[in-house]
């Protein structure tokens, strides 16, 4: 005959079995191994870096357009030290992310932004064009130049435009994929560039910086693929546990065993308390170990990604109770985890692409935290930045937790 | 005098307008056996649920070593062992482990789960997981598991529900033993000759009323009719007769029989549960 047993002893037991059948689930156990496998290479793999310079390509070569114009600023009276100073232009400086390429002709340069012709810039320097469905060689030691947009000048652009000659054409050419913004900078460029060979002032006063940025200026230190990555990864994690722990669950209501157990000293609060304890612990070590393995941790930020991750892991805990009481099979299942875990996920989807997150996804339970997480892997945020995120996600918390808790108290007195 | 280690008094329970359970009343001594006999929704498996404190009464009272129960209580559930009709074990654990499971919830640090099994006939299996179990040796599990915490108080539902007889003969031998060490059982079958080996009283409930409760011996001597069935060679044929032993001419009948050349066969018979309850209820135990 037994005697009394405490709490702690029939939690004790409880968390073992949980353990027991977990490392037992050979499914939900490979899908686990398989997932963190998969969101780290798949952070690995992405670039670490932004491609934040924009190629312009011209024609003919700049100095070809210079030499034209120095024989006319000659004639207009320029001086010797004038036209030095005009010879040493060059186009792309003070263009941040701006690089700068000559082709020799209109016909070369279209075909390259086309993509009929490749561009190819050797070691020591030289542009080397390439037809490669004619069967030409992809040159030695060189690079590939991706041109984006070209201008065209007439080779007598300077001296026309100083001249104050009407019907001087330029083109600009541009791939598919520029935005109209670039395309129009481009514009405006050449035309502000003509204006000033013809001396004339432009008709407003330029400020001496033309892009006012708000915010932090994240000019070269752009957020990379894979930095953007990292909330979605840690909750793809979350979202594996759920599914395993929702299983778990499931599995103890289909099969009743959770009345044997409730037939002994243990109590439904028991039960729930176990299960909350493990399936959070579960899915805060998973997610911990991804944003480890991923470095998202620093001395300043450890804390603060842990109670990031311990409000998810156990807003998901909370999703897995609902999950595991609703489900009747494995199919039922999965169809209640994606109804619930979906949703969930957006806001993780959301960090994928530019701009701000529509109304909606902010206005979703996971988005406070992903909020969280995004500023503190990505912009270094403190605790003064992220608390109100915080306080939102934990009466998140409490809503997703405390229903799924009802859910399941419910779902096992019933059986 | 000895308390009951089941007293149950007008016991009520109703799922929404359906009554399930009306007016119950009996008791349960320390090392009896109390064989609730009844068809198939007739009430068993729902009084065993809030003797057990998995449903509250709607209405009456029910105590378990002289505590009341229709609640969770652990002081109750430390004395108790449940045998349910379904095989609630946890498949992806051994034997062993499952019974260590359920001992440790008990508060029992060196539990005897080895020899428990051996009771059982499954300590070879011990270690195997029970998703490999037959369906006889999952029922042995089952039985095992509720006598793990060597219970004062055993509900026992359909224990042999649906098994061979050799499995069946084991668990009743088991189920014999608790009762000998002092274990209260309230044993749910629609087995008559189950209620009828092994229990001490029997208890008739239908449609969620007890209606007799008695041992097998009072119960037949009260609801049955003796006879004597004869068979006879009748040319090419064997026929059958059936003679009351409580008629006036019962004895000169049964002489005539016993002279006769026809004589093949000569059986004492005694009614049987099932046909004490069929007269007492007008259904079988098997709908």
């Amino acid at each position: 005959m037994s005697g009394p047993v405490s709490r702690g002893a029939i939690l004790g037991a409880l968390l073992k079995k949980e353990l027991i059948a977990y490392s037992r689930d050979k499914l939900y156990l490979f899908l686990t191994l398989l997932t963190l496998v998969f969101v780290v290479v798949i952070f690995w793999v992405v670039p670490d870096t932004v491609e934040e310079s924009l190629t312009l390509a011209v024609s003919p070569p700049v100095q070809t357009l210079i030499e034209d114009g120095v024989e006319t600023f000659r004639a207009m009276g320029a001086t010797e030290e004038q036209l030095a100073e005009l010879r040493q232009t060059d186009l792309a400086e003070g263009e941040e992310g701006l690089a700068l390429v000559e082709f020799e002709n209109e016909a070369d340069m279209t075909a390259v932004i086309e993509g009929t012709l490749e561009a190819w810039r050797t070691g020591e320097g030289e542009l080397v064009l390439r037809d490669r469905e004619a069967g030409e060689e992809k040159p030695t030691d060189a690079e590939r130049v991706r041109v984006d947009i070209g201008i065209a000048f007439p080779e007598t652009f300077i001296s026309d435009v100083a001249t104050g000659k009407e019907g001087v054409g330029v083109t600009v050419y541009s791939d598919a994929a520029v935005p109209e913004e670039i395309q129009g900078a481009m514009t405006s460029f050449v035309r502000e560039a003509a204006y000033q060979l013809a001396g004339k002032q432009l008709p407003v006063e330029m400020p001496d910086e033309d892009t006012i940025v708000l915010g932090t200026d994240r000019m070269g230190d752009q957020v990379s693929m894979r930095d953007k990555l990292i909330p979605m990864l840690a909750f793809m994690m979350l979202l594996i546990e759920t599914f395993s722990m929702a299983s778990l669950i499931s599995v103890e209501v289909l099969q009743r065993t959770v009345t044997a157990v409730l037939v002994t000293p243990a109590r439904v609060v028991d039960f729930l308390t176990a299960k909350t304890i493990f399936g959070t612990g579960l899915a805060l070590s998973q997610g911990l170990i991804v944003l480890a393995l991923v470095g998202a941790f620093t001395a300043q930020n450890w804390w603060l990604l842990l109670i990031t991750m311990l409000i998810g892991a156990m807003m998901f805990t909370g999703v897995a109770m609902v999950v595991g009481a609703a489900g009747k099979d494995f199919l039922g299942q999965l169809f209640y985890a994606m109804l619930f875990t979906v949703p969930l996920l957006i806001p993780a989807f959301s960090v994928l692409f530019p701009g701000s997150a529509a109304t909606w996804v902010r206005v979703l339970p996971t988005f406070p935290l992903l909020d969280a997480l995004v500023n503190i892997t990505i912009y270094d945020a403190v605790w003064a930045d992220v608390w109100r995120s915080f306080a939102l996600g934990a009466a998140w918390l409490v809503v997703l937790f405390g229903a799924g808790l009802l859910v399941l108290k419910r779902k096992v007195e019933s059986l | 005098m000895t308390t009951p280690a089941i007293k149950v008094e007008k016991l009520s329970f109703s799922y929404g307008n359906i009554q399930a359970v009306k007016d119950v009343s009996f008791e349960v001594m320390p090392g009896e056996i109390l064989g609730f006999l009844g068809p198939n929704g007739a009430g068993k498996t729902t009084t065993i649920k809030v003797l057990t404190g998995q449903m509250p009464p709607k209405s009456g009272r029910a105590e378990i070593l002289g505590m009341e129960t229709g609640h969770d209580d652990p002081e109750i559930q430390a004395q108790i062992g449940v045998c349910f009709e379904e095989k609630n074990l946890y498949l992806n654990m051994s034997a062993l482990e499952n019974l260590d499971f359920f001992a440790s919830l008990f508060g029992i640090k060196d539990a005897n789960s080895m020899e428990v099994l051996r009771r059982v006939g499954l300590a070879d299996r011990a270690k195997d997981r029970v998703h490999s179990f037959s369906k006889g040796m999952r029922q042995r599990m089952m039985i095992s598991r509720a006598f793990i915490n060597s219970p004062k108080v055993l509900f026992l539902d359909e224990p042999t529900d649906g098994l061979d007889p050799v499995t069946s003969a084991t668990i009743r031998t088991t189920i014999k033993e608790e009762a000998e060490r002092g274990a209260a059982v309230l044993l749910t079958t629609h087995d008559m000759f189950e209620a009828d080996q092994l229990s001490d009283r029997v208890a008739f409930i239908n449609e969620g009323e007890i209606v007799a409760l008695d041992t097998a011996e009072n119960l037949k001597l009260k609801y049955g009719t003796r006879s004597v069935k004869v068979h006879l060679r009748d040319g090419d044929h064997v026929r059958e007769e059936r003679i009351p032993l409580d008629e006036p001419d019962s004895s000169v009948r049964i002489a005539e029989f016993a002279a006769s050349p026809d004589l093949m066969t000569i059986h004492t018979e005694e009614a049987t549960l099932e046909q004490i309850f069929i007269e007492l209820t007008g259904r079988g135990l098997a709908g």
